[in-house]
């Protein structure tokens, strides 16, 4: 035989041993569900929580694949409701909010244990606020508990201003013309807060800080002295009376958040906060154990140290590889936790862990696994969850430079770009507005303008992109100064590959693209560096609208616009003022409505879950929030009593209000 | 010969500060740093975060701080893995990157070396050809295709082996990987051996071991092996200085916990020790690589001399 047949008879060899494993693929799509479906052996939970942790700290990191393994490990205040996301009991039986939301109450439960056996107190959450705050721990998340009294200021390292002849200090209203000196809205401040409670429970001690957080608000000036006198050098009537007077360093202690008694966490806030307690399940108010902190240090996370406080505790850390958590027989409501283990795959490949989820070693993969481009094999089956999430997609505009400095010209790109078909494709939901749609009910969210390539042009043509008769012309339009920058992420380019097409049908304008290094975006994006439009993404801190709407309550930071409206920012303020939840949305819902009118965005997409849960796992639901509290997650071995498709999430928990 | 190898020991120091400051200086140049992302953090927490990690102090400090560390083999503590020091995740991952490293190795020396002689034995034979064919086909298949298409067969379909995870050296695990890892190596060895093999072959001195009326057996493994197999040493001393320090496709794939998968996220995450250490390691370990690879050739074949 000839080399060359030789060749070529391996080669169809090789050729239709591909194809017969094709082949055997692809026949097995009809079948209900994605791969094995026999229930792991033990009382175990196989799940993958994203790329190795940071740190097991739940302060220092701020990934969501971090806050999956604290949702196991540490409880918090709150816990997040499996169905709906929002904050139900946990280290605390019930809270109240003073009548003018400056002060919460938090009254904890007595039987809650660290890992190690030792009482979880009010002191504990005192410890835990504290240390979040602090300079030196760098917690990324600090700025989420900034809403808390003398928080930020703590945080920033400022000083107050004392006054060793009156003995007293200085106060914010004295100054209260120059509002530069803090950045949190105080004007509406009134002098003495009245801590009255609805139920009349104000039995309790009016200690020292007490009596501070009820006093008018400090004067807070910057630590640095750098930064200070630049300040003081611009305002010489408070040069003046800072002149001579001490400065004090704010310590700890002055940070609003005090133990009345050791069942008792008081709270005591800048200004009213409707959200606060949405935010207490968050990973960074979780229960932290003091002593062992202290003690090791930032070695306090490895596996023969750490104390934990929620219903599993740690039993290994494999790096890179897995963690293992367990039952912890000290937790408060331990008989009611049903899995004896979880394992926590640390790995983010989406291709691998569908591997693994079908030959049946994982059983539930994490938000966002299976690629739009798999939805044809496993989109149909019944273990595919598909469910809407508190996440967004969307475009930022540079409204500073080019063409995109002209609100029309914002506006006709948003028009011209037909949502429904781009969501339809991706198998997402469109978004119109800024705030996810169908996620926080009662809120009257605005619509934003609709598809309407016809209007857009008409737009462009008044922004000066026409021809003699007064039409738009494409070829004046200046779309190379613009330009779509993004990451690599899987679905990034999709999208932009969908957008550039719509433009280009629409508008006759090829507008063009670019993938960039993660880290070299961000730096491009936060600068305002790019020509035009950047791709980013939101996903909720916290199960409220202002979440997505802080966004732009910034000039710089998080929003990459460029864009800021002191409007806005005053609707926002006036809004969270506002008590009755109704009232508040709706002004919420106008601030929304004046962003979308300036158009510094492009509304894209609504998140949805797309994760694969084997139909034996129950308790587990495709929250908005997308984090599992793992206590009420299950291993249900009757196949009768299995999920055939999503679980229901229309009605309320049987768990919630514990 | 002493002389050679303590020159050439000599010749890492300076080596490896090129490599280290160049690498230094490029992770500083690029946009970004450990703690930016798609969610800013309040610009006060940023300068909490600089002046927890040094990062506020002049540029020369952190170069000098660099250098003292690297001098005295520590690596200093990773900024994205809170207090990990980067020491301790060298040598946590280093035996998961050696095993898989040293069976792909293994592996591929001893069906390389088997082919390739084989096809030089038979040359022209089908032998020959397919053997050539299958070579063509590891250099040419990427394995970033043929990890995912072996997964597919063997464990998706097949379910023989795990398609993901680590469970040790001696497991089920190492599988799939060794073999994906494997394969271009495979063929280029084969090659080296059988065009290093076919020339051995036609030199006199086997003639005369022929003459002499040694066994062919005899002659292919005392004689020709010996000769032939030069291409194949200089060619694989470096190749296991990188199969055993990590190869970042394969572990990515598999989601083996090695030093290939922390050394690309290290980058993506600008963990600036983390590279570092990763980079200086893998440098010294190809400096040396080479450096017993230039002493083997002295040992196998008489005719070189230092």
């Amino acid at each position: 035989m000839s080399a060359a047949a030789a060749r070529s008879i391996f080669l169809v060899g090789v050729l239709s041993a591909c194809l017969l494993v094709v082949g055997c693929t692809a026949s097995a799509n009809n079948e209900t569900f994605f791969g094995k479906t026999d229930p792991p052996r033990e009382n175990v939970l196989r799940y993958v929580s994203g790329s190795e942790p940071e740190s097991l700290d739940p302060q220092i990191p701020i990934g969501q694949n971090e806050a999956r393994i604290s949702m196991a490990l540490f409880e918090g205040l709150a816990e997040y409701d499996p169905k709906s996301s929002q904050p139900i009991p946990a280290l605390a039986e019930s809270w109240e909010v003073n009548k003018d939301w400056s002060e919460v109450l938090f009254h904890l439960r007595r039987d809650g244990r660290f890992s190690n056996g030792d009482r979880i107190t009010a002191r504990d959450f005192v410890y835990t606020i504290q240390r979040g705050m602090t300079p030196s721990v760098g917690a990324r998340y600090a700025s989420l508990a900034y809403p808390i009294k003398y928080a930020q200021a703590f945080n920033e390292g400022a000083v107050f201003v004392f006054d060793p002849n009156t003995k007293n200090y200085l106060l914010e209203r004295d100054f209260a013309d120059d509002n530069s000196t803090n950045p949190v809205a105080l004007s509406s401040q009134p002098d003495v807060i009245s801590s009255e409670y609805a139920n009349g429970n104000a039995s309790l001690a009016n200690t020292a800080l007490h009596q501070t957080m009820h006093a008018p608000l400090r004067l807070v000036l910057p630590g640095k002295d750098k930064k200070r006198n630049d300040l003081l050098d611009k305002n010489p009537k408070l040069k003046a009376a800072v002149a001579g007077k001490q400065l004090v360093p704010v310590k700890a202690d002055d940070v609003g958040v005090e133990a009345p008694d050791d069942y008792t966490l008081r709270i005591s806030l800048m200004q009213p906060t409707p959200y606060f307690i949405s935010m207490m399940p968050h990973q960074f108010f979780r229960a932290l154990h003091q002593k062992t902190i202290e003690k090791f240090g930032s070695a306090w996370t490895d596996a023969d140290k750490i104390v934990t406080s929620g219903p599993f505790k740690l039993d290994s850390w494999r790096h890179y590889d897995r963690i293992v958590v367990v039952r912890d027989p000290q937790y408060w409501d331990t008989a009611h936790v049903h899995l004896d283990k979880i394992v926590f795959y640390l790995l983010a490949d989406n291709v691998t862990m569908l591997s693994l989820y079908k030959a049946g070693e994982l059983d539930v993969t994490y938000n966002h696994t299976v690629p739009a481009t798999w939805l044809e094999v496993i989109g149909h089956r019944k273990d595919f969850m598909d469910a809407p999430e508190a996440a967004i997609d969307f475009y930022n505009f540079n409204t500073t430079a080019g063409p995109t400095r002209d609100v029309r010209v914002r506006k006709a790109l948003n028009m011209s770009l037909d949502k429904k078909a781009l969501a339809d494709w991706r198998h997402v939901a469109p978004l119109t507005a800024m705030t996810p749609n169908g996620i926080f009910p009662g809120y009257p969210q605005p619509k934003g303008d609709p598809f309407d390539p016809e209007q857009a042009k008409k737009l462009l043509a008044e922004a000066g992109y026409k021809d003699a008769n007064g039409n738009f012309d494409p070829k004046k339009f200046e779309a190379s100064e613009i330009e779509m920058i993004m990451n690599p992420d899987a679905n990034n380019l999709p999208y932009a590959e969908f957008i550039q097409a719509q433009w280009k049908q629409n508008l006759g304008a090829t507008i063009s693209m670019r993938v960039m290094e993660n880290k070299t975006f961000t730096t491009a994006q936060t600068n305002l560096e790019y020509k035009g439009i950047s791709r980013t993404g939101w996903s909720a801190d916290y199960m409220d609208p202002f979440t997505f709407l802080s966004i732009f309550y910034t000039p710089k930071g998080t929003n990459a616009t460029g864009w800021w409206d002191p409007k806005y920012v005053a609707l926002l303020d006036q809004a969270n003022r506002t008590t009755d939840h109704l009232e508040r949305y709706k002004l919420l819902a106008q601030a929304e409505q004046l962003l979308l009118d300036a158009q510094p965005v492009i509304p894209l997409t609504v998140g949805t879950t797309r994760l694969m849960k084997k139909p034996y796992v129950k308790g587990v639901y495709p929250n908005a929030a997308t984090l599992i509290p793992w206590k009420y997650a299950y291993i249900e071995r009757d196949p009768s009593k299995w999920d055939y498709g999503m679980p229901d999430m229309s009605e309320p928990s049987a768990v919630a209000g514990g | 010969m002493l002389r050679f190898i303590v020159r050439r020991i000599v010749i890492i120091i300076p080596m490896l500060f090129v490599v280290v400051s160049l690498t230094w200086a490029l992770v500083r140049l690029a946009p970004g740093n450990f703690y930016s992302g798609e969610k800013k953090i309040a610009p006060a927490v940023e300068a909490n975060l600089r002046e927890k990690y040094g990062l506020d102090k002049p540029w020369y400090v952190q170069y000098g701080k660099v250098l003292r560390n690297i001098g005295r083999f520590d690596f200093g503590t990773s900024l994205r893995y809170e207090g990990q020091s980067v020491n301790q995740i060298l040598l946590r991952a280093l035996p998961v990157s050696a095993a898989l490293g040293f069976t792909a190795y293994l592996l591929a020396l001893i069906v390389g070396i088997t082919m390739g002689t084989l096809a030089a034995l038979k040359q022209n034979s089908w032998l020959d050809s397919s053997s050539m064919v299958i070579a063509m086909l590891g250099i040419s298949i990427p394995n970033f295709v043929l990890g995912p298409l072996l997964v597919l067969l063997f464990s998706l379909t097949l379910f023989w082996f795990p398609p993901a995870l680590w469970n040790g050296f001696l497991s089920k695990s190492i599988v799939l990987p060794a073999i994906t890892l494997s394969a271009i190596y495979v063929a280029y060895i084969a090659r080296l051996t059988r065009s290093g093999m076919l020339e051995v072959l036609r030199s006199d001195y086997i003639r005369t071991a022929r003459a002499k009326g040694l066994s062919e057996w005899q002659v292919v493994t005392r004689h020709a092996l010996r000769g032939g197999l030069l291409p194949v040493i200089s060619f694989s001393g470096p190749a296991l200085a990188f199969l055993i320090t990590g190869t970042v496709v394969v572990e990515k794939i598999f989601a083996l916990p090695g030093l290939g998968n922390y050394f690309i996220n290290a980058c993506f995450n600008r963990d600036e020790p983390l590279i570092l250490g990763i980079v200086a390691f893998i440098a010294i370990s190809v400096l040396v690589f080479n450096l017993l690879v230039d002493i083997s050739y002295a040992v196998i074949d008489p005719r070189i001399k230092y």
